[in-house]
């Protein structure tokens, strides 16, 4: 049987590309734009060629606010992968459990950013907050609006509470989709318990952990709202991370042409670490 | 001039009246279009639709497992080429700072190594 050809279906694509035409494509041509030159608003741009990469790549300050942004990504990965992974396996399998654990599960991830901020904050505040002044009852010198340590610790805590429930959900649901016929096999075989989680579980959940990892990636290292409102980047500049410093740039010192510049080299940077993971992990399924 | 929209202003233009020109739409000078970078644009639309007529004149992408031991696809190959002549500027640009289109030839090579061996 010969399949009709009909071109015509391609003008139903239409709205999609022209959704995306205006919420990516023309913002980002902008920032290209943008990144070259320079402007005091009232719609008039200076041409200022390559300088702006040149001096935000030269900058001490994209360092140090890539170099925390770096850190406090690979921070919460380690925890939260692990951390999600060990709560998958422990979460019940069947019964009146499943549901109260994944609704329990699922309740961080339904508050929004700012919000999640907000309760941190006061939460964590070393006076009145339920988190700092037990803490600080307990002896600890604890107050994250000034010493820097606590200022990580707190918007790390945040963070693993925000969202170590999307790694959980994606492990869990990696979990249950694992044949009975492997464990009843590996049962048979006399394996153990760990080899079990490595050479069964480990090995079903590894798309749904690139997944989780990219996700978590992606979202740790554009992170903005929720350490904005806890700390607003500070104590100094200690929890700037790329976004809050972008924002600081471009809208607190109207700096459009470095901020465009900054978040281009920001883009590329997310774009290759992006194909190196999602590379990297696609190979090694081909392998196995 | 017609396409004066896409002509950035100089400090030399500072406090002067903008020419208004054909191309002058209101909805289009907020993106502060210049022609250097509508040239990158139009190379990289250029790119993309070298691509397409390229899949219809050979259709499957050339899957292949290159030197990194990576397997690419025609579409694969033109994303690494694009995103590693960005860092390769980038880069010049921070490290030796001045001359850049000898970057630029560097990454025309790297282009041709990248779809020929990657």
């Amino acid at each position: 049987m010969n399949k009709t050809v009909n071109q015509k279906a391609w003008f139903f694509v239409i709205p999609v590309f022209v959704l995306v035409a205006f919420n990516a494509i023309i913002p980002l041509m902008t920032v290209v734009n943008y990144a070259f030159q320079e402007t005091f608003g009232n719609n008039v741009f200076m041409w200022e060629g390559t300088r702006w990469f040149k001096q935000i790549m030269l900058s001490e300050r994209f360092h140090a606010s890539l170099g925390r942004q770096f850190l406090f990504t690979f921070i919460i990965l380690f925890i939260q992968i692990p951390l999600g992974i060990a709560i998958a396996l422990t979460m019940p399998k069947e019964g009146l459990g499943v549901p109260v654990c994944l609704v329990l599960m699922s309740m961080p991830l339904l508050i929004p950013w700012n919000v999640v901020g907000a309760m941190w904050n006061i939460f964590a505040l070393p006076d009145i907050g339920f988190l700092g002044h037990s803490l600080n009852a307990l002896g600890f010198d604890y107050n994250f609006t000034q010493q820097i340590g606590d200022a990580w610790f707190t918007t790390i805590l945040m963070d693993v509470w925000h969202w170590t429930s999307l790694v959980v959900l994606l492990s869990y649901a990696g979990l249950r989709s694992i044949q009975p016929a492997y464990y009843q096999a590996a049962e048979i075989d006399g394996a153990s318990r760990w080899a079990v989680f490595t050479k069964i579980e480990l090995p079903k959940m590894k798309k749904v952990l690139t997944i989780a990892i990219l996700l978590r990636f992606m979202d740790s290292f554009m992170i903005y709202t929720e350490p904005f409102v806890l700390t607003g980047g500070g104590p100094g500049n200690a929890t700037a991370f790329l976004s809050i410093d972008l924002v600081k740039m471009a809208l607190g010192q109207f700096d459009l042409g470095p901020a465009a510049a900054m978040s281009l080299i920001y883009f590329f940077i997310v774009l290759l670490v992006c194909w190196v993971f999602y590379t990297l992990m696609m190979r090694n399924e081909e392998k196995s | 001039m017609i396409f004066s929209v896409l002509q950035a202003a100089t400090w030399g233009d500072m406090g002067k009246e903008k020419e208004k020109s054909f191309f002058d739409f209101e909805f289009i000078t907020w993106m502060a279009w210049t022609w250097q970078t509508a040239a990158f644009f139009i190379f990289i639309a250029l790119c993309l639709t070298v691509m397409v007529i390229w899949e219809k004149k050979s259709p499957g992408g050339d899957p292949r497992r290159g030197i990194l031991g990576l397997d690419t696809t025609r579409g694969d190959r033109l994303f690494i080429s694009l995103l590693g002549s960005a860092f390769i500027h980038l880069f010049w640009l921070a490290l030796v700072g001045s001359v850049l289109w000898i970057a630029t030839i560097i990454c025309v090579a790297y282009f041709v190594l990248v779809f020929k061996y990657v």
